[in-house]
């Protein structure tokens, strides 16, 4: 750990014309935390790490690297380094020059750029591929030498835009464990955006979740996960998404389809909620709601089940040794601690 | 496969596929053939006939004006030619034209074709100024050129030339301020071509390579020298070779402006063989030159693309 890469946000605000991209972001990045960005499709997660890239200027607000406002700083004047979602390597560069090519703009000694860059190539395992032109890579190789030519030069900050988004399932999963351990080797600042939640949740010391121009939560994966602060991001993190449910609460229980269920709220006084429950918090027993079984959707270690309470649309994750018969009638029910109550008005966690 | 009854009429059954094929494909290939045939002899009548002519012409003494001494004499008119210090001469002016248009073309089209990629207004009416001048006959711009801007005390360039304290200048009287004349008027005239070539390949170019660079500390120079002219390379050597294959067989301004004046200042290559054998009437020593005009021609086109493919 290098102690640089202290990253704050203060109040950031970008307008797109009369359209407000960001709306005023608050956030902390701790030296050495891998950072994510998650959130739908323009919810402005991207245009948050281009403001902290100084590719684009924010409308106000105020950008802090290591306590030093860089707001007005131009991208070539912050010590980041990125690693595009279209990977951007230059095309008529090999792949070698392509390593090189911040190091030669940073005026390094010619006899340390190859050493160096033998060293980043080594750590993404591309050293073979060094007399290769980009056209001449697999999406992969590209994508590794993207992060060679950032790692390179040893930034205080790692900024990645979606880099695994181009790369097919198989490959997503090895590069994203190895862009863990190399960041952990690394000791550096990585702040990730992405819009898959998996990512998000395996890769991120801690996430924020934009919606709509907005940071909707800040915090561990785990937290984001078990106490979801609004409806928007109980129902974006988690596959299958949380069913959220209109229901009564009276008496401290939640009435689902005329029946019962017991919260850990039993200080709020009665009034109109919408119940969060995750599909893998619900549980089959003898007793609870009565829900018959519309389709069964076998993952192989677990399935899916689509179930229909008095009219009321539930999934519920189970383990595979219980799966019921599809159209069989079954009692589902869950946790106290498990149930999420959310206002149906202002949408925030109750 | 054959019926099996063993009749002469299942003969045809035997001839194979393949043969069926291959006739198929003769009878396709001589279709396409006479489909070609019009076009392909207008061509030959048009451009090789007359370039064989002109050579065939090359080897003959035609002197209109003492046609008794009119014959074949082999390869004596380039003998002569070799000599000709007035070959020379115009030969050294086409390269001093060639290479100064090329050059300014090319710079200043790639710079005005930068100049309006930073443009976030008004890109679609700057095009459309700009490509003016290419849809004019090389011709008329001489002339308008002769008339309304370089002409002494009334020309546009005079003027200026007057108000910045200069002095009205013979323009194309003198031998140098000539020169410069026909060539900043080609240059005037053929830049939007590079500009329009420059500014289509420039656009194609992706954004984020560019942030890449920023990002990687790269200055606005060091992303020009180093992103932009790698890439813009290959549009760069196509303008180069279109435009000098143009520039060497310039002929319609120069004539018109200068008619290759005053003397031999500028006389190019193509006006001197003009002036040979329209003017002096010499035919067969003009075709000579004609010829040596066309070997030059392809001789540095050939290096150009040898460059162009280098890399």
């Amino acid at each position: 750990m290098n102690g640089r890469g202290h990253v704050r946000f203060e109040q950031i605000v970008k307008m797109h014309g009369n359209f407000k991209a960001l709306k005023g972001v608050d956030f902390d990045i701790r030296p050495a935390e891998f950072f994510a960005l998650l959130g739908p499709s323009g919810s402005g997660k991207s245009t948050t790490l281009r403001i902290l890239a100084g590719l684009d200027a924010p409308t106000s607000g105020r950008v802090m690297i290591d306590g030093k406002d860089v707001t007005s700083a131009d991208a070539r004047d912050r010590d980041v380094a990125m690693v595009f979602q279209s990977y951007a390597l230059y095309p008529h560069m090999t792949v070698f020059e392509n390593i090189a090519f911040p190091l030669e703009m940073a005026k390094m000694a010619k006899a340390d750029i190859a050493p160096a860059v033998q060293d980043a190539a080594r750590k993404v395992k591309i050293e073979h591929l060094l007399e290769r032109k980009p056209g001449q890579l697999s999406g992969g190789q590209q994508q590794r030498c993207a992060l060679a030519r950032a790692i390179v030069r040893r930034a205080s900050l790692f900024l990645l835009d979606e880099p695994l988004s181009n790369l097919d399932a198989k490959l997503r999963l090895e590069t994203r464990a190895e862009l863990k351990k190399l960041q952990r080797s690394l000791g550096v600042t990585a702040v990730y955006v992405t819009h898959d939640q998996e990512e998000a949740m395996t890769l991120a010391d801690r996430m924020a979740v934009f919606m709509a121009g907005e940071i909707e939560q800040i915090g561990t994966p785990a937290e984001v996960f078990t106490r979801p602060n609004s409806l928007d991001v109980a129902a974006f993190i988690g596959s299958p998404p949380m069913n959220l449910i209109p229901a009564r609460l009276a008496g401290g229980n939640v009435i689902i389809a005329g029946q019962p269920l017991a919260t850990t709220r039993a200080d709020l006084s009665d009034r109109n909620v919408t119940v969060g429950i995750r599909p893998s918090a619900l549980r089959i027993g003898p007793t609870g709601l009565p829900a018959k079984v519309d389709l069964v959707e076998d993952l192989g270690d677990s399935a899916v089940l689509d179930l229909d309470c008095a009219g009321t649309r539930v999934r519920a994750r189970i383990n595979h040794d219980d799966i019921p018969p599809e159209n069989s009638s079954v009692f589902v029910t869950a946790r106290p601690q498990d149930i999420h109550l959310f206002d149906p008005d202002t949408r925030k966690r109750i | 496969m054959s019926t099996g009854s063993g009749t002469s009429m299942d003969a045809p059954a035997f001839i194979s596929s393949m043969d069926a094929g291959r006739v198929l494909a003769r009878r396709e290939r001589r279709f396409a053939s006479a489909l070609l045939a019009p076009a392909f002899a207008a061509l030959l009548a048009t451009t090789t006939f007359p370039l064989l002519y002109l050579i065939w012409t090359s080897t003959f003494r035609i002197d209109l004006a003492m046609p008794f001494t009119n014959g074949f004499i082999g390869i004596d008119n380039y003998r002569d030619l070799l000599a000709d210090s007035r070959f020379w001469s115009s030969l050294s002016v086409s390269m001093i034209y060639t290479i100064s248009t090329v050059v300014l073309q090319v710079a200043i089209g790639l710079g005005l074709a930068l100049f309006v990629m930073g443009m976030k207004k008004g890109q679609g009416l700057f095009r459309l100024i700009a490509i003016l001048p290419v849809v004019l006959s090389p011709a008329v711009v001489g002339m308008v050129w002769r008339t309304f801007m370089l002409q002494p005390e009334f020309g546009i360039v005079d003027f200026l030339s007057i108000n910045a304290g200069l002095g009205s200048q013979n323009w194309l009287g003198d031998p140098t301020l000539a020169m410069i004349s026909v060539i900043v008027i080609h240059t005037w005239q053929w830049t939007p071509f590079a500009f329009m070539v420059l500014l289509a390949s420039l656009a194609a170019l992706p954004d984020d390579i560019y942030e890449a660079a920023r990002i990687d500390r790269a200055s606005a120079w060091q992303r020009f020298r180093r992103i932009t002219l790698p890439l813009l390379r290959p549009a760069i050597v196509m303008v180069v070779i279109m435009r000098t294959m143009v520039a060497l067989t310039a002929f319609a301004a120069i004539f018109t402006v200068t008619g290759g004046g005053p003397g031999t200042a500028t006389e190019i290559l193509n006006l001197y063989a003009y002036r040979k054998s329209f003017t002096e009437l010499s035919i067969g020593y003009g075709s000579a030159l004609a010829v040596a005009l066309l070997v030059v021609t392809i001789i540095i086109s050939a290096a150009l693309f040898a460059v162009r493919r280098a890399k």
